[in-house]
Parts: C-alpha cells; sequence; structure tokens
C-alpha cells in the first residue's frame, strides 16, 4: 500500500507526484532497450504500473536525458555557457554547425556548462567529454562503431588527505567502526574546525550532523551531492576523480555520526568517467568489508550507491536533488522544512556536497586546530577552486582558505595571453562580478561578502580586459533561464523577460531605455521571492555587472 | 476537500502585522492570518486544495532574506510575520505584471469574457496595472509578452488557452487531488513548462473524463467551459443562480444552475458545498443538463390515431427490424445514432387538449379495472421523480385501482441487495455514507464500476486510498476503480458467492471474527461457519479465478482492519443470484463486527438521484411507504386509516419482470408507465415489445417520446427534473430540495399535477396545492422521514434518519446499537454458489455483461440529447479483450455482430484492456444496438432482479 503521510505543516501538496516507487529507472530501462521512450512503451508502462501518463510526460519532458524521438548515430553537445563563450565557443559552435549541421548521421545540440570548463570550449560526442578540436576523431570513431570509455584522471593527492598511501585509505571509518573513535568526536571535530558547506550556501557542516543526528525519526538517509554543473564549476569532478576515498569515506562517517544506513551518491549524468571511478571505489569499500549489510562484523548496515542524474543545473539544489531521488520533477521544494529534518521520502537526511565530504576525514584525523591552521591569515582550512576563463592554466587548486584572488590567478599562471584583467567571478556564475581592483579580496565566505559578491561554488571565472561585461552576466543570465525549474513565477517568468530585455538591448547596442532601473527591479523581486537559490541569485551577476559599470562597459 | 492533516490540539503564537496572534499547531500564516481578518492575496493557492507555493504572491516577510510563502509556511512560536510592507506590495505588483505580460488582451480572455471573474486581472486593477501587451512586444511596463503557448479546442465543453496558464497547479491538484482523475500536471522547464494532458495530448484526445473540476479550479482564463448550444457564459450577477441538485445518478450532488433569462436557458453549472458531494461534479452534472431544451420535448397530449390499430412499435428500430429478423436490405440503418425516429412515429399520434387525454386515460383505465378487476392495473412509477411524486404515483394505484401492482427500476437494480439487506438487517438503506470510506482502513469496491456510474462517490474513494485507506477492488473488469486498488480481484462473472465465502472460510480459519459481535449482535452464525466450511480458498479459487493466495490476502487485510466498509453496485444485484451476493457481503461485515462504526458498514451505491426516494416512497409491490409490508394486514389497516380508503389490495403486487410476464399472458391489461422507459432497460427486449403491444391500454407520460411510447395509446408531456420543486433522497439517505430552473415547454405539465388530476377523474378527491404539502403528508406516514420539512432542508439537504434537523446533519452511522430486524439482531444467512443460467457453449462462447458508460444514463433518452455527452461518447460500443479481438480477426472501431439466443445487434468493437478474456460488455444506452435484446431474462428468486450481467453470446465481424 502506498505510504501517504499525514500533512506535515510547512510541507506542500503533492500537486501531481505520486505516493510509489520512482518510475524514473523504468524510463531510463525503456530507453536502455529501445534508445528512445516511443509513446507505445509509455502507455504500456503506465498501464502496467498503474500511474498516470500525465507523471510519465512531466519526468520525461523535464530530465534532459530522456529521449522522446529515436537518437542519430552521433549526438554533438558543446557548452555555451560562460567559461566556453570567453574562449570561442560561439565560433566553434558555429564551425561545428557548419560542418555537422547537415550531416543527417548528426545532431548538433548547444547547451549548457558541462563541468568540463578546464577544456573549454568543451562539447560532448555521445557520452564522451570533448574538446572542440578532439570533436572530428570522436565522431568518426562514434561512426565507425563506438567511443571508447574514457577515464576519469586518476588519483591525486592534495593537502586534504591525511593518508599516505591507499593502504591506509578509510583509517578514520575503521576507527570508528572499532570503536576507537566515538563518530560523536568526529562531529564535535567537524563543529569546533569551523568547516562549512562547499557545495554554495556555506551552511555549518557541524551543525548539520548534529541536527540530522538529533533526529528522532528513521530511517535516515545520507547524500553526497556530487551534481555541480554552475558554469566554471568542476572542482567536485576533480575532486571525485582525485580522491574518491575521502569523499566516500566522509559520506560513511557521516552515516555512523547521524544514524543513516544508506548513502547515495547523486552525481549528474556528464561525469560519466568520474562516476566510473566512484563505483570503482565503492566496489573497493565492499570488497573490503566497509559497505554493505554488516560492516567488519559490526552488525551495522551501511549502503552506498551511486544515483545518476537525469539532468539539470537544478537538481544541485538539495531539495530538488531530494525530489529527484524520489522519482518526482526536480523542483526545489519550499522550505523549511530543510532535508535534515524532512528530506529523501520525508526522512531526516544528511546533505553534503562532495568537497565537505571529502574534508571530513582530515579534519577527524589531524583535529579541528590543524584544520584550522591551514587557512590563510585569520581564515581557516583548505579550499578548493575551479578556475576558467582567460587564465593560462585553468583547473583545480586546492590553497589555504582566504588567499586572495590575485594569488590564485598567479598560481593559474596569470590571465591568459598576458592580458590585463577585465572582472572576476569568484564563486561560480551565481556570484556577482567583482572589478580588478578587488583582486587583493580573500577568498572566503565572510570577506566576499563584504565584497559584494560570494564564495558560491568555487568557481573563480576570469574575464580579461576587453570583455563585454554585459555580454558575460547575459550569457550567465541566460544559463540561469534555461535550467529555472519552472515551478516558480518569479524565476521561470523574470529569468526570461530578464533576458529578452538585455539580449535586445545588447541587439540594439544598448540605448533600450531604463534596462538598469528594470533589472534592478526584476532581480530584487526575484531575490526575495523565488523558492530556491536558483531563482534568488539569478539576476545577481548581470545587476552587479550594471552597478560596476552603470551599463555597457568594456571592461 | 484537501487532504489535511489530522487534528493538532497544540497552538503557536506569533506576531503578524505587530498583532499577537494565537493559531492551531501546524497551520499556516496564510490561515493564521485570514482567521485574524487580514487579507492576504493569492492566486495559486485555494482552500480547497494542498498549497504548492508556487505563485509567491502570497509572500510576507519573517525576518528572512528571502519572503516566505504565507500559503505553505506552518506558523512557529515567536514569529513575527508582516504581511504589507512596501516591498511586500511592490513585489506582488512586480509578480502581477511578469504574469500579465503573458496573458492575452483583457477584451480577448477567455474568463472575463465569459464568468468574468478572472483573479489575475483582479489582482492587476489592485496593483493599478495596465494591460498585457502583444506578442514580440513590449507591454506597458516594459516586459517583453506573450508566452506563444497555443490554445487546445479538442475538447467539446472546454476550452483550454495555454496562453493564459500561469501554472498555479490548481488545475493539476483538482484533477488528481480531488477527483482521482489523474490527466493534469507540467509538461517541459522553465518558461517552455506548461499544463498537459497524459503525454501531452490535446484534452479532448486524451484519458480526460470532463469533469470540469478543472475548470472550477483555475484563476485564469487558461480553462474554462464552453458554451453549450451557444447559450453565452456570462458572468454569475448576470445570471440567476438556483441551488438545486444534480438529476442524474444516485450520489445526488449539490450544485447550481446559472440561468440566463432572456434565453430561458442554464448557462452554465457549478458544484456547490454539501456535506457528502463537497462541490464535486463528473461530466453528466457539470455538462448535461441541455436535454431539457431539446427540441423534441413532448409539448402537448398525444392520442393515438385510429388507423395506428392494432399497436405495436412504429418504428423499424422499436419493431425490431434491426434484430436481423428483418429482410436483409433494410436492415441497413437509415441513419447514425438513435433516438427515437420523430418522423416516422410522430404521424401516428393527433394532439389533443389536456382534458380530452386525461378524460380518456381515466376512462380506460377504470374500464379496464372495472372489468378486469385490480389485477388487470398496473404502475411502473420512476426514480427519476421526486419523492413527492413518487408517493402520490403509488397512492394513486394503490387508492384508485386497489392493487399493489406498482414498481419502479429499482426492480432493475438493487432490489435483490434490499432483499438482503432487510432479511439480515431490517433496512434497505445504507448503513453509512460514501464520505464515511475515509474512516475505513479498508474499503471493498464491488461489481461497482464507479468511476463511471458513481463518478463523484469515486473521488472519494481514491482521496480515502491516498490518505491510507485499503482499497480493495472486486470485479471482472478491470475498469478505473482497478488502477486505484491496493488489491485487484478479476474474479469470473457470477461467481462472487464463491469468492466471499472463500474469504469468509479464511477469515474464520485464521480467527479473525470478532466474536463479541458475532455473540451480541448477529444470529445463525453457525450455519453460515458451516457453509463456508466448504470452500476453502483453493476452491474458492478454482471457481472464481481468483487465486487462492489473493483470496486469502484479500481475507486477511479484511479480517486485521479496525473498521471495513463494502461500497456495491449492480455487479452484485442484477445476477440470478443476486440477492445470495447480498447476503455474503453483509455476513463477511457481520462476522467481522463491522457494521455500526465509523469508517464500517454497507453501500449498496444507489443508482438513480431518486431511487432510494421512490423506494422509501413505498414505489414497489411489496412494500407500502418506508417499507411497510403489504402483505401485513396490521399495515393495511394503518394506511386505509391514513389515506382515507377501505379496500387497499391485501396482496403484495407484481414486480417489474412479472408485470411485463402477465401482460402477455392476458393478466395486466392496463397501464400506468411515469417516466419508465422498460422497452430499453428491461431484459429481453423481443418478449417486452410482445408484452407492451398486447396490453389493452397504456398511458405514458414522459419528456421525450421513448421506444415505450410507440405502444401508447395516451402520451402525456410531462415537466422535467429541471422544471419542477420537490424533494429528492440519495444514496446516503440525504433528503435534498430541488427547485425549479426553468419554465416547462408548451403545455407539459409537473408530473404530480397530472398524477392528481388522473386521481380526481377517477374520483380519489385529492386537492393538493404544492409539493410542500404532499411532502409533509409522506412525512406523516415515513417515521424515518421523521422532524423533517420544507424548512429544515435547508441548502444541503438532511440525512435521515434525522432527530433534529434544525441543527443536525442527521445520522451518517446506522445500527450502533441493534439492527431493524424484529429481535434487532444481524440474520446470516448462508448461500451455496450457483451458476449462472446461461453458461457459455461452443455456439455462444462469450460471456456478456452490460452497464453503463460515465456520460450516458440508462436509456440515453436524456443524454443522448445532450450535446456535450453525445459528442464526447456518440455511438454505441462492444469491449473486447486484445486477444479475443485478435482471435475474431477484429480491430478498434470494426463493425461487429452480437448475437445471443434472444437477438442481435451490430456495433462497434473497442479492444479493451480492462475486459476479461472470454468476456465482453456492452452498455445499454442505445436503441441502434440494444444490449438488452441480447441479455436474459432469467430473475433472481427473492429480489425478481433480472440477471443484467451475464449471459452468453457469439462475437463475430459484421460487414457494413
Amino acid at each position: 500500500m502506498p505510504e501517504v503521510a499525514p500533512r506535515v505543516p510547512g510541507v506542500e501538496a503533492r500537486a501531481g507526484k505520486f505516493p510509489g516507487p520512482s518510475l524514473i529507472p523504468a524510463l531510463h530501462a525503456i530507453q536502455e532497450r529501445v534508445g528512445w521512450l516511443p509513446r507505445e512503451e509509455l502507455v504500456a508502462l503506465s498501464r502496467e504500473v498503474h500511474r498516470p501518463l500525465y507523471e510519465i510526460e512531466g519526468l520525461i519532458s523535464f530530465y534532459p536525458h530522456f529521449r522522446t524521438t529515436a537518437p542519430v548515430r552521433v549526438t554533438l553537445r558543446v557548452c555555451h555557457d560562460l567559461s566556453c563563450w570567453l574562449r570561442g565557443a560561439e565560433e566553434g559552435l558555429a564551425a561545428i554547425r557548419d560542418r555537422y549541421g547537415p550531416d543527417a548521421d548528426c545532431e548538433v545540440i548547444e547547451g549548457s556548462c558541462i563541468g568540463r570548463c578546464d577544456a573549454a570550449p568543451a562539447a560532448v560526442v555521445n557520452d564522451a567529454p570533448a574538446t572542440l578540436a578532439g570533436v572530428d576523431a570522436l565522431v568518426a570513431a562514434a561512426r565507425d562503431g563506438g567511443i571508447p570509455p574514457a577515464a576519469a584522471t586518476g588519483p591525486q593527492r592534495w593537502p586534504n588527505d591525511p593518508y599516505a598511501s591507499a593502504r591506509e585509505h578509510y583509517g578514520v571509518l575503521r576507527d570508528v567502526l572499532s570503536g576507537a573513535l566515538d563518530a560523536g568526536q568526529v562531529t564535535t571535530a567537524l563543529a569546533d574546525s569551523g568547516l562549512r558547506g562547499m557545495g554554495g550556501a556555506g551552511f555549518p557542516a557541524g551543525r548539520k550532523w548534529e541536527l540530522v543526528a538529533a533526529q528522532a525519526a528513521t530511517p535516515k538517509y545520507a547524500i553526497c551531492n556530487a551534481d555541480e554543473s554552475e558554469p566554471g564549476t568542476f572542482k567536485d569532478r576533480q575532486i571525485l576523480a582525485g580522491q574518491p576515498h575521502l569523499v566516500l569515506e566522509g559520506m560513511l562517517l557521516g552515516m555512523l555520526a547521524t544514524g543513516a544506513e544508506e548513502g547515495w551518491v547523486f552525481i549528474r549524468h556528464e561525469y560519466g568517467p568520474e562516476e566510473a571511478a566512484v563505483r570503482a571505489e565503492i566496489a573497493r569499500l565492499r570488497a573490503a568489508g566497509l559497505a554493505g549489510q554488516d560492516v567488519l562484523g559490526t552488525g551495522r548496515r551501511l549502503s552506498v550507491e551511486v544515483f545518476t542524474s537525469p539532468g539539470g543545473y537544478i537538481l544541485g539544489e538539495e531539495s530538488a536533488l531530494i525530489e529527484c531521488m524520489e522519482g518526482h520533477r526536480g523542483e526545489p521544494r519550499n522550505k523549511p522544512p530543510f532535508p535534515g529534518v524532512y528530506g529523501l521520502h520525508g526522512q531526516p537526511t544528511l546533505m553534503n556536497s562532495v568537497e565537505t565530504f571529502a574534508h571530513v576525514p582530515v579534519i577527524a584525523r589531524r583535529g579541528a586546530a590543524w584544520w584550522t591552521a591551514q587557512g590563510a591569515g585569520e581564515h581557516a582550512g583548505l579550499k578548493f577552486f575551479a578556475v576558467s576563463g582567460h587564465v593560462e592554466r585553468p583547473g583545480v587548486y586546492c590553497v589555504p582558505m582566504g588567499t586572495t584572488a590575485r594569488a590564485l590567478l598567479d598560481l593559474a599562471g596569470g590571465v591568459s595571453g598576458g592580458r590585463a584583467l577585465g572582472a572576476i567571478q569568484p564563486g561560480g556564475a551565481s556570484s556577482n562580478f567583482l572589478g580588478p581592483d578587488q583582486l587583493d579580496v580573500p577568498l572566503d565566505f565572510g570577506s566576499l561578502r563584504e565584497a559584494g559578491s560570494m564564495l558560491g561554488s568555487g568557481a573563480l571565472v576570469v574575464l580579461a580586459e576587453g570583455t563585454d561585461l554585459l555580454a558575460a552576466a547575459t550569457n550567465v543570465l541566460r544559463f540561469f533561464r534555461d535550467e529555472s525549474c519552472g515551478k516558480c513565477v518569479p524565476c521561470r517568468v523574470g529569468s526570461t523577460k530578464a533576458h529578452r530585455i538585455l539580449a535586445d538591448h545588447l541587439a540594439a547596442g544598448g540605448g533600450t531605455g531604463d534596462v538598469p532601473e528594470r533589472i534592478s527591479e526584476l532581480e530584487q523581486v526575484m531575490r526575495r521571492t523565488s523558492i530556491c537559490g536558483l531563482g534568488q541569485v539569478a539576476l545577481g551577476p548581470v545587476a552587479s555587472v550594471l552597478r560596476l559599470s552603470g551599463g555597457r562597459d568594456k571592461g | 476537500m484537501a487532504i489535511t492533516a489530522p487534528d493538532r490540539t497544540g497552538t503557536v503564537t506569533l506576531t503578524i502585522d505587530g498583532r499577537e496572534v494565537t493559531a492551531a499547531e501546524g497551520s499556516t500564516i496564510w490561515e493564521a492570518a485570514k482567521a485574524a481578518g487580514i487579507d492576504i492575496p493569492v492566486l495559486c493557492h485555494d482552500e480547497r486544495y494542498d498549497p504548492v507555493g508556487v505563485c509567491r504572491m502570497c509572500v510576507v516577510d519573517v525576518g528572512a532574506p528571502a519572503f516566505a510563502a504565507s500559503c505553505v509556511r506552518a506558523c512557529e512560536n515567536g514569529m513575527e510575520v508582516k504581511t504589507s510592507t512596501a516591498e511586500l506590495e511592490r513585489s506582488r505588483a512586480v509578480l502581477t505584471e511578469m504574469l500579465l505580460s503573458d496573458q492575452p488582451d483583457r477584451e480577448q480572455d477567455a474568463k472575463q469574457a465569459k464568468t468574468g471573474d478572472n483573479e489575475l486581472l483582479a489582482l492587476a486593477d489592485r496593483f493599478g496595472l495596465g494591460q498585457g501587451g502583444t506578442d514580440g512586444g513590449t507591454d506597458e511596463d516594459g516586459l517583453p509578452c506573450a508566452s506563444g503557448r497555443g490554445n487546445d479546442s479538442s475538447s467539446p465543453v472546454i476550452a483550454v488557452d495555454h496562453d493564459a496558464c500561469i501554472l498555479c497547479d490548481r488545475c493539476v491538484r483538482a484533477c488528481d487531488d480531488i477527483q482521482g482523475n489523474d490527466v493534469i500536471g507540467r509538461s517541459g522547464k522553465g518558461y517552455a513548462t506548461r499544463i498537459a494532458f497524459d503525454l501531452n495530448d490535446p484534452m479532448g484526445e486524451s484519458s480526460c473524463v470532463s469533469c470540469g473540476e478543472c475548470v472550477a479550479a483555475c484563476p485564469t482564463g487558461a480553462l474554462t467551459n464552453k458554451p453549450i448550444r451557444n447559450i453565452p457564459i456570462r458572468p454569475r450577477t448576470e445570471l440567476d443562480a438556483v441551488d438545486t441538485v444534480c438529476p442524474y445518478c444516485g450520489v445526488g450532488c449539490a450544485l447550481t444552475y446559472y440561468v440566463d433569462r432572456e434565453h430561458n436557458a442554464i448557462s452554465f453549472a457549478e458544484g456547490r458545498e454539501q456535506p457528502g458531494s463537497h462541490g464535486r461534479l463528473c461530466v453528466k452534472g457539470r455538462y448535461g443538463w441541455d436535454y431539457a431544451a431539446s427540441p423534441q420535448r413532448l409539448t402537448k397530449p398525444l392520442i393515438r390515431r385510429e388507423g395506428s390499430y392494432p399497436k405495436g412499435a412504429l418504428s423499424d428500430d422499436v419493431r425490431g427490424e434491426m434484430a436481423g429478423d428483418a429482410p436483409k436490405e433494410r436492415r441497413r440503418r437509415r441513419k447514425p445514432g438513435g433516438l427515437v425516429d420523430y418522423a416516422e412515429v410522430m404521424p401516428h399520434f393527433r394532439e389533443a387538449t389536456w382534458e380530452e387525454a386525461l378524460d380518456l386515460v381515466a376512462r380506460r383505465l377504470t374500464g379496464i379495472h372495472a372489468a378486469g378487476g385490480p389485477a388487470a392495473i398496473a404502475g411502473f412509477g420512476s426514480a427519476k421523480c421526486s419523492n413527492e411524486e413518487a408517493y402520490l404515483f403509488q397512492k394513486l394505484i394503490r387508492t384508485g385501482f386497489h392493487t399493489n401492482n406498482v414498481d419502479h427500476c429499482t426492480r432493475l437494480c438493487h432490489a435483490s441487495s434490499v432483499a438482503a439487506l432487510f432479511e439480515g438487517i431490517g433496512s434497505g438503506a445504507v448503513s453509512t455514507t460514501y464520505g464515511d470510506v475515509i474512516n475505513a482502513d479498508v474499503a471493498i469496491v464491488t461489481g461497482s464500476n464507479s468511476t463511471a456510474n458513481h463518478p463523484v462517490a469515486s473521488t472519494f474513494f481514491k482521496q480515502a486510498r491516498r490518505r491510507g485507506t485499503t482499497i480493495i477492488y472486486i470485479d471482472p473488469r478491470a475498469d478505473k476503480m482497478a488502477d486505484h486498488a491496493d488489491i485487484y480481484c478479476q474474479l469470473k462473472p457470477g461467481t462472487d458467492v464463491a469468492f466471499y465465502n472463500g474469504v469468509m472460510h479464511e477469515i474464520i480459519r485464521l480467527d479473525l471474527v470478532d466474536h463479541d459481535y458475532i455473540a451480541g449482535r448477529t444470529s445463525n452464525y453457525e450455519a453460515l461457519a458451516q457453509t463456508v466450511r466448504d470452500y476453502p480458498p483453493e476452491r474458492a479459487g478454482q471457481i472464481t479465478g481468483v487465486p487462492a493466495d489473493v483470496i486469502r490476502r484479500v481475507a486477511r487485510v479484511w479480517g486485521e482492519a479496525g473498521a471495513g466498509v463494502i461500497f456495491w453496485g449492480m455487479g452484485i444485484s442484477q445476477h440470478t443470484t443476486g440477492t445470495d451476493n447480498a447476503r455474503c457481503l453483509i455476513a463477511l461485515c457481520a462476522i467481522t463486527g463491522n457494521i455500526g462504526r465509523p469508517g464500517s458498514g454497507l453501500h449498496p451505491l444507489r443508482g438513480q438521484n431518486n431511487v432510494q426516494g421512490a423506494s422509501d416512497m413505498g414505489l414497489i409491490p411489496m412494500f407500502y411507504p418506508d417499507y411497510a409490508k403489504a402483505d401485513d394486514p396490521a399495515v393495511r389497516a394503518r394506511f386505509e386509516r391514513a389515506w382515507g380508503t377501505g379496500d387497499l389490495d391485501p396482496k403484495r403486487g407484481l414486480t417489474v419482470t412479472e408485470i411485463i410476464g402477465s401482460a402477455l399472458k392476458g393478466g395486466v391489461r392496463g397501464m400506468y408507465m411515469l417516466g419508465e422507459n422498460p422497452f430499453l432497460s428491461d431484459p429481453n427486449i423481443n418478449k417486452v415489445r410482445k408484452a407492451l403491444a398486447a396490453l389493452e391500454f397504456l398511458v405514458v407520460q414522459d419528456i421525450f417520446l421513448t421506444e415505450t411510447a410507440e405502444f401508447a395509446d395516451v402520451i402525456l408531456p410531462a415537466s422535467s427534473y429541471l422544471e419542477k420543486d420537490g424533494t429528492y433522497t440519495n444514496t446516503d439517505r440525504r433528503v435534498q430540495l430541488g427547485h425549479k430552473v426553468l419554465d416547462s415547454p408548451g403545455e407539459a405539465r409537473l408530473d404530480w399535477q397530472v398524477v392528481q388530476d388522473i386521481a380526481n377523474r377517477i374520483g380519489l378527491g385529492w386537492d393538493y396545492a404544492s409539493p410542500r404539502e404532499i411532502f409533509d403528508e409522506m412525512v406523516s406516514v415515513i417515521p424515518s422521514y421523521a422532524n423533517l420539512t420544507y424548512d429544515n432542508l435547508g441548502l444541503s439537504g438532511k440525512l435521515y434518519p434525522n432527530p433534529d434537523p434544525e441543527h443536525s446533519d442527521g445520522t451518517v452511522v446506522m445500527f450502533g446499537d441493534r439492527f431493524n430486524t424484529n429481535d434487532g439482531l444481524a440474520h446470516l444467512v448462508p448461500a451455496e454458489w450457483l451458476p449462472a443460467r446461461e453458461l457459455p457453449s461452443e455456439e455462444y462462447p462469450f460471456v456478456l455483461n452490460t452497464g453503463r458508460m460515465l456520460e450516458h444514463w440508462h436509456t440515453g433518452s436524456m443524454t443522448r440529447r445532450s450535446y456535450a455527452l453525445d459528442a464526447i461518447a456518440p455511438k454505441a460500443l462492444v469491449f473486447v479483450h486484445p486477444d479475443d479481438a485478435a482471435d475474431l480477426g477484429l480491430a478498434d472501431g470494426d463493425l461487429a455482430r452480437v448475437t445471443s439466443r434472444r437477438g442481435s445487434i451490430e456495433l462497434e468493437v473497442t479492444v479493451s484492456h480492462r475486459e476479461a478474456r472470454g468476456n465482453c460488455f456492452i452498455p445499454f444506452h442505445f436503441r441502434e444496438a440494444a444490449a438488452n435484446l441480447l441479455t436474459i431474462d432469467e430473475i433472481d428468486p427473492f429480489g425478481k432482479i433480472p440477471e443484467f450481467k451475464f449471459c452468453a453470446v457469439r462475437i463475430e465481424a459484421a460487414h457494413a
């Protein structure tokens, strides 16, 4: 019998969400078998499982992974978001369209960030990541019978790894399981370390763990949010590839500390190679008896599974992610209640991002004091940054928290081509732009907020002098418009209207009236009335550019 | 009614706009503010639904960086809420403007042009916003315009304008949470999101059942009613609102007709709050009322012309020349579809004055009575007429012709249920309401295609399931209820007794019976236990085709439930074993203690809007009003006193099926038929045809020329439901007032007046001035209706029994302490399974099941004259399992010929996964392919109900 919990205060209506198991696996199965989702298959599924057709329609039309037309042999997806745009995606895309557009075997799709900004402009051929330069070879391979699966970059050592060798991996976890270390001590260490969530919102990690641990309701769940999808953001991808053991150990410690038996890594489907790395690591965990029905004979169940996202930036929003896992459209919930209290299937759920979990073992092993000492100056701990855009050595850097933007830029080889700096986005697409005069701002939660931006998703996007900042910010806005789930009015309508106003303004070469005022008004309304962070920040960057320059400005 | 929180006892205290407010724990800020008299504007929210918080119009400042949607945010202790700061108001204005920029022009807005109550435009006015602009341009406030999503006019009754949609999800919740039809959802993502039907199909091609709940929910012009018969839909204030009750099924939904007095027509209908139906309607109630405006209404009394004797059917269809016994060249229909062909039939009648017609009726009936005695007269009343009319009609037949030969279509629906209920618990009415399902742990729905036949009641079943009630659906057809069931049992037709005996066997074996209840409230348990001992689940499974494990599971779920209720329909009653079937249901409830507490009981879902009332009124041959036994001398004496007459019939009268039989043999020779059309509704039409033709005199009182009227000597033009006042008693025992909506056409008269006119012509000397006066007399002889008056029935009616109608809605759950039997105990009656009378054979390999469709009503005389209902379901169909269809070489839409030992019809095939193999289903509404040409007139020995649900047929391809 489907369990329908009585209404919990503050929990919104199901509005089309059906009780019962998720249909997403069944849809995946059809697509796997047939290659796409023909109508007859969907009608048959609906009849078999006694679930309405519209529920299926809601899912397949929401998640980009699902196809309702037969696929061609080669699908070419080219990113058009900020980091790629800065490195010539528009021109590259035009060239690809010229080359493959008329080809009946090929479908060229222009789309949102695929998390490979270090290889910008980035593309995907079928499921294989590519650079624009590498597209031709992959297309040829795809025509020839298939592209061999790509591998992730492999283990990488960063200063947040307490283990000298693979033999030592999961030392903290073993200590907790053996009783040498109390799980509560891990939480205490986390709280003392001041570690904040690294996914964007920056909620204190220790407090979150305490909150979930304090919930009486069972079962509880843990989720590792590996769905980073914001333009310029790819640090979690590298962490997953380079130190999956730390991510999984962090989540398992979280499960032990909060009483969850079931943990999920929710990973974006564009991270195929990294997903393979995570799955391989989970296999190692199981082989070592550290995950499964009875870990190391303690009688404790610690299940770890991977959930592959059916697509969409919005799923990185914690409640949208949960909705997706439950089999619904990935639309964020009204909050509170927060997932810690009312998460997956309405149960207490510990959700942290990849980087947050990855920092847990070292804090538990070396202590909060060691961690806080790692920061620059009065700042605490370590921080991963993805650096992309107009920069010599785009990539992922693990630096002391509070490192200045200037220092990080230098670490990445400075502005590409020796150009002068135009602006930076210090915390991913949703962070406000900062001018060259603010380059000495320490990269830290508080300092960046004071500077009028935010640490956000830990992505430094660099824009060289001469970049049309308003065009760049409009590019960012297009991303939010495209990725809006459409649930609430301000985000759905506001992002579209604002983008049209700006696109018209840019096309007309400026002078289309009181654009800054109108954008500012929409920005305020969206910031204060949208359900989730996407809508709340969507107009922030473009409004910041308008404030920086008072309008059209060549940086 | 939304799915709401369980009762919470705590309270929270918070500050709203500087005022300290105490609210129930779990209530939302919006609710608390409303209670404090603070109005917060909303678009997506409506108290009928659980909140979604998507329009953000109701946002309030709770001191956080982002505003909270007050419709969904729960109150918390110490919260400081501001609801109308300048920034909030500006936000609301900008949100309104955002939505407005995509809306059609105010002048072209479907809602504004119709009911004039577009809620978004009202907000625009409130914020002083200008009009939206044109596609591609910008509006007055500088926002780019129009979403370009387009519109959809594929539904005959609902206009969809996707451009006007603001994605408030109200229709989604209306369709799912309220009606459980599950058709509408969101499709797409972001700005491209739209509401979609099924797999984004046109509404008219989707699984939409046109209940119109989405229209009632929509705040903008996105979903609006289409005008019916070109009567414009106008603002409510320009129309006359008449609060009344739906004329179709026994659910008796309360509704309001908005009447355009200029056009003397109904403009549109809306559901109205009432404790049972909660404002819900189905397609028939919301869109099927225009039959009364049909140009085919009878407006003058008609007398059969001399040249049209000897009597017989007048049209080819009714003569049976469609039935395959006509010469081949004449078999072709002249035109598709089928109501009585007026051009063919009318020339056989001449118009007459009421005086002439009534005199003739009185003279002929008294003449036959004088010559043949009471046994020569019979009357069929109607369950579509009011209580007052039913009461007068039986009083006329009983006191005017001294016979109990008076019956109505209850004989064809729940007579067997009533027989079993009387025998078992001493009362034929339901023991609890359909809405009580919400309190049940488990509900069995059996022999009832409730989504089609009691659509609004089914919405409560579906809703209860979402609240945690386990639904067990037991029916040979896997119709939509099966999709909403936790356990579905597709039993073989006619094996109900074996099924329930199997379930009871297992319940007794597991000792899940309620020993105290059995000991204190029932009799004859040992005999029942003895009988069901022979039905272990394996044997029951063999007979019924339901796996033994499923029978065991049903037994366990039912036996372990704290409260269980059974709803049943014609699938139980319309069998030669109908009474036995119902006996089993009674026993199943009784041995588990499931009668007399909330969420438990027996509920035969009544078919006609007033079948409960007509039975209560004594429109049945074995009972006087209030089920007083007709053959009990004390009862007879009581009614002789009450009615001031001396010679009431001391014997029970004949039933519908027996009257037909008697007419064939020359027993009954004169008949008065008020609103019944036995030609199509009774089994074995060929026999009915002969019986009707054999009558010496037949007067038919109806609103249309029916098939039965072709055999009439006199036809009296009656008033439709919409043209008269009266009370109607629904399946819940709710007595409701129906109000006059329109004037009768031409010389058509009110039925109660016609009955009185005839009564007076045969010397009864009646002098009722109004239905109210009849009601008061009625109540005086019907103790169950005690205390009810026209004044205290109010807008939502009252349940009977009702000790205090001024203050109480009435009794929901009956038999809390004792049953209405002589000893107050439930009498358990064991039943042995008996096979149906006509089993499939090599020559007739299929089992035919008959019944109704959602869109049509009985013989179609109303619904087939409704524009909307006819447009949605225009033709006769036979539903066949895909594998059977494949074996027969039939595809969807092919013409098939279905033949039984009694007749043969041709109709279109619908390949349907809802049928079991070897079974087929034909709705009986279509005279051009009348299912009752095929059915068998075998009857249940107790209820005298025909076996409509089982006969053997052959199906083959027909070549048009």
